[in-house]
């Protein structure tokens, strides 16, 4: 039986109306020009045509300010485009700032049934998760205190245990492998990993290019809020970084000018 | 791999009017755990790091209205029987009010991290504020019903008609924190004018004085006096001081109209926050 593609983007579009953002983007609105319309707005993606298909794993690679993180949220839900359609199916975890959900007024074992309610997984199968939940962010006697005493490494390590203990159907990762010691990262990496595999799509979003080329299947490489390449990972990851040793030993103007024709 | 029969998450079309506020109730009713968790944090933040922890909740209320007491009862000498009762029956409700506009109106923005990590509807958020000065509210009611320890006379039947005029009160709480919750976000100063707002409201309302009085003060003034008709917190401030300190029936009448005229108002609202939701997180 024929089924939708899990991620099916169409001439996506994203602005950021800059009236009524922070001064912060204004700044940014200068060195970003060529993506301001004549109403003012900033186009964080624009034209985005995009179809990740069951098993795909895809790398999202560009520099800073290239649309990555805008895409992710716009993928999440939590961003809704303003030009082209978008459809994603199934369930979505998003492990984008781990553990941005936690009240500081409740202990562990109540935090994950709240993050567990924000992501709208019922609270039944939640409470049933929290031994394994606990026992994997490694908090010990601490599960019973108010998270707002927990050092920022317990934060982090319960933050991850939480996101990673969903099955979604599409998973969105943005720079978390690097959470927590050096022992947590390997457990935490290989619970990932394992989350990966089970998913229908995953999109990863990174700047450790070494992993991202062992870990995905596809790749694509934003600049400017446009897809500029597409194709196997390991290939579009390559041009990318031969890209960017040119542009680093380019003198600077000439890069800034080559980056507007984009 | 997982079956074909995976429901849309993301991009959904967008509906009119009714069908987007169906869907919003809809989905705080799937969320009600959410509500729950969201308000048990709050009421807890208010009691956390203070020496005597929810023993505020008893407490505030009652330093207020020894307050107001001492003001209005001693200073401006106003003769009224039983005056505490009188003037509890009345600033009670009014507190609840003001702490849940108030707390709603900040409830989206500092809670702007978790919306750009999770796609979940916002507006659990004003809600659990609200939800969160209820409780308040009840603790407040412990002092309230000590007062017929001293005045047990007033204490009638129709004090037990108290849930009514509640979810009226309620009825327009929520439509208020929820508009402006989602205004705070676009203008930093919507705080501001509330609490302007509030504090205005309080002296358009039969908080101090009776209805009637707040009536004869207001007549040669005819704009105010209209925003006084026109307050429906003046209606039900006044319902809460005839069941429970008049001992009588409720203006039940005018308790309905007040009640129906906050149905369109509230739809309005809801829709308002769901139109205004998906640019949150771009302005925050």
């Amino acid at each position: 039986m024929k089924h939708p593609s899990p991620i099916l983007l169409k001439g996506v579009g994203v602005s950021y109306n800059l009236r009524m953002k922070r001064k912060r983007s204004m700044r940014r609105s200068v060195t970003h020009r060529s993506r301001i319309d004549e109403k003012g707005h900033f186009w964080a993606l624009r034209n985005i045509d995009l179809e990740v298909k069951d098993g795909e794993v895809l790398a999202v690679v560009g520099g800073n300010g290239a649309g990555k993180s805008t895409l992710l949220s716009t993928l999440a839900g939590i961003i809704t485009p303003d030009a082209g359609s978008i459809a994603v199916y199934g369930s979505i975890a998003t492990l984008l700032h781990v553990g941005a959900g936690f009240d500081d007024e409740l202990n562990a074992e109540e935090n994950i049934l709240l993050v567990g309610a924000l992501l709208g997984v019922p609270a039944s199968i939640m409470r049933k998760k929290v031994p394994e939940i606990l026992e994997f962010a490694d908090i010990g006697d601490f599960a019973k205190a108010e998270v707002r005493t927990y050092s920022s490494g317990m934060r982090a390590r319960l933050g991850l245990a939480v996101a990673t203990s969903v099955e979604p159907d599409v998973l969105l990762v943005d720079e978390v492998l690097s959470t927590g010691d050096a022992s947590f990262r390997d457990k935490a990496r290989n619970r990932i990993l394992a989350l990966m595999e089970k998913a229908r799509a995953v999109v990863y979003v990174t700047h450790d290019l070494a992993s991202a080329k062992e870990l995905c299947t596809r790749a694509i490489q934003l600049e400017g809020g446009k897809i500029v390449a597409d194709g196997p990972a390991r290939k579009v990851i390559n041009a990318y970084e031969k890209k960017m040793r040119a542009r680093t030993s380019a003198p600077r103007p000439a890069s800034r000018r080559v980056t507007r024709k984009g | 791999m997982r079956t074909a029969s995976l429901r849309l998450t993301v991009g959904r079309p967008q509906r009119g009017p009714i069908g987007t506020i169906a869907e919003t109730v809809r989905s705080v009713y799937q969320r009600r755990r959410l509500l729950l968790y969201l308000t048990i944090a709050r009421v807890r933040q208010d009691g956390s790091n203070s020496l005597i922890g929810n023993l505020w909740l008893i407490i505030d209320p009652a330093v207020q209205l020894a307050i107001y007491y001492f003001l209005v009862g001693v200073v401006l000498n106003r003769p009224q029987a039983n005056f505490p009762l009188f003037l509890f029956a009345a600033i009670l409700p009014w507190r609840w009010f003001t702490m849940a506009i108030g707390s709603a109106t900040e409830s989206v923005r500092r809670r702007d991290k978790v919306m750009r990590q999770i796609a979940f509807p916002q507006i659990v958020l004003p809600l659990s504020a609200v939800a969160a000065s209820t409780t308040s509210f009840f603790f407040g009611l412990i002092p309230l019903f000590s007062l017929y320890l001293v005045y047990p006379e007033r204490l009638t039947i129709w004090v037990t008609t108290l849930p009514i005029v509640i979810f009226v009160q309620v009825l327009w709480t929520a439509p208020l924190a929820i508009l402006f919750s989602a205004l705070s976000v676009f203008f930093r100063d919507t705080g501001n004018f509330v609490r302007h707002g509030l504090r205005i409201g309080f002296y358009l309302s039969p908080a101090l004085f009776s209805f009637e009085r707040i009536q004869e003060l207001l007549a040669p003034y005819p704009p105010a006096h209209l925003l006084l008709e026109l307050n429906p917190m003046a209606w039900i401030l006044t319902a809460y001081r005839d069941i429970l300190y008049e001992g009588r029936a409720a203006d039940w009448t005018a308790l309905l109209v007040v009640a129906l005229a906050s149905l369109p108002f509230t739809f309005a609202s809801i829709y308002a926050f769901r139109r205004m939701a998906p640019t949150f997180v771009k302005v925050l």
